[in-house]
């Protein structure tokens, strides 16, 4: 295990990757964003970009913990940075069944007003803020979010 | 910094809630208590002053959602106000300037409800 742990270890030094761990809830969403903010201006994002992604990785973790974990705090949420080509990259790996919710349409938004709807606001607003979305699952209930953003 | 704070004025028969702080899916429930209360006193005309508000995510978006039907049946409005560049981006790329009255300046807004008073 400790093999295991250091190559990771050492892959995500290779990789330049930072990763921080939260227990799943929404109390620790501002711990989120502080994270990805002081990523973002170590890397010299412009704001609205910055702005743009802090909003998509929120939404994404608060999607976890509602619908992933239904609020139950006893699970985790790990959050990864990444730059690659020119890419910001954010992954956010949790434990759950094989269930890609961002594959959800984004509702019709003149119907949405003409019908004072609510909810659902929070898949459309990580797509619109990121240039890509991927979701990959691995057996046994590995699921990772990787949100890309050109810088 | 407290995470989420409202202060709260009356002015010309309004009432005008100010944010502070950030709005997310965490403290999104502060602000729905408020209007719950602000429903209870009757108080159907309401300016929202964003100045310290810091974030906001898709949870405080839906708390506007979830009253602005209900002021409106009942003569009022929720109207907006002094939003950083920041929180306005967030309203605009889902389109909400459609529903919601968005000004700059607060007397921009109170101005707005006694036009249509």
């Amino acid at each position: 295990m400790n093999v295991f742990l250091n190559l990771r270890k050492l892959y995500n030094t290779l990789k330049k990757i930072d990763k921080i761990v939260i227990s799943s809830s929404t109390s620790n969403l501002h711990l989120v964003r502080e994270f990805i903010e002081k990523k973002g201006d170590d890397l010299k994002i412009n704001t609205n970009t910055l702005n743009q992604i802090l909003v998509s990785v929120d939404e994404a973790c608060t999607n976890i913990i509602k619908h992933n974990y239904n609020y139950n705090e006893n699970n985790t949420i790990e959050v990864e940075t990444e730059t690659k080509d020119k890419k910001f990259i954010v992954t956010l790996i949790y434990k759950g069944e094989d269930f890609d919710t961002t594959k959800k349409s984004s509702p019709d938004m003149k119907e949405y007003f003409a019908k004072f709807k609510v909810g659902g606001l929070g898949i459309p607003l990580m797509k619109k803020s990121m240039d890509s979305i991927e979701f990959t699952h691995t057996q046994p209930d590995i699921n990772s979010l990787t949100l890309i953003k050109v810088i | 910094m407290d995470e989420f704070t409202i202060t709260e004025k009356k002015q010309d028969g309004l009432v005008i809630i100010c944010l502070n702080g950030f709005l997310d899916a965490h403290t999104s429930n502060i602000l729905e208590k408020k209007f719950e209360e602000l429903l209870s006193l009757k108080s159907f005309k309401i300016v929202v002053n964003f100045s310290g508000l810091t974030y906001i995510s898709s949870a405080g978006l839906g708390v506007f959602m979830a009253y602005i039907e209900t002021m409106r049946n009942n003569s009022g409005d929720i109207k907006l106000c002094n939003m950083s560049d920041k929180i306005f981006n967030i309203f605009d790329m889902l389109g909400f300037p459609v529903l919601f009255s968005i000004t700059k300046e607060e007397n921009e807004c109170i101005s707005k409800f006694t036009e249509t008073v």
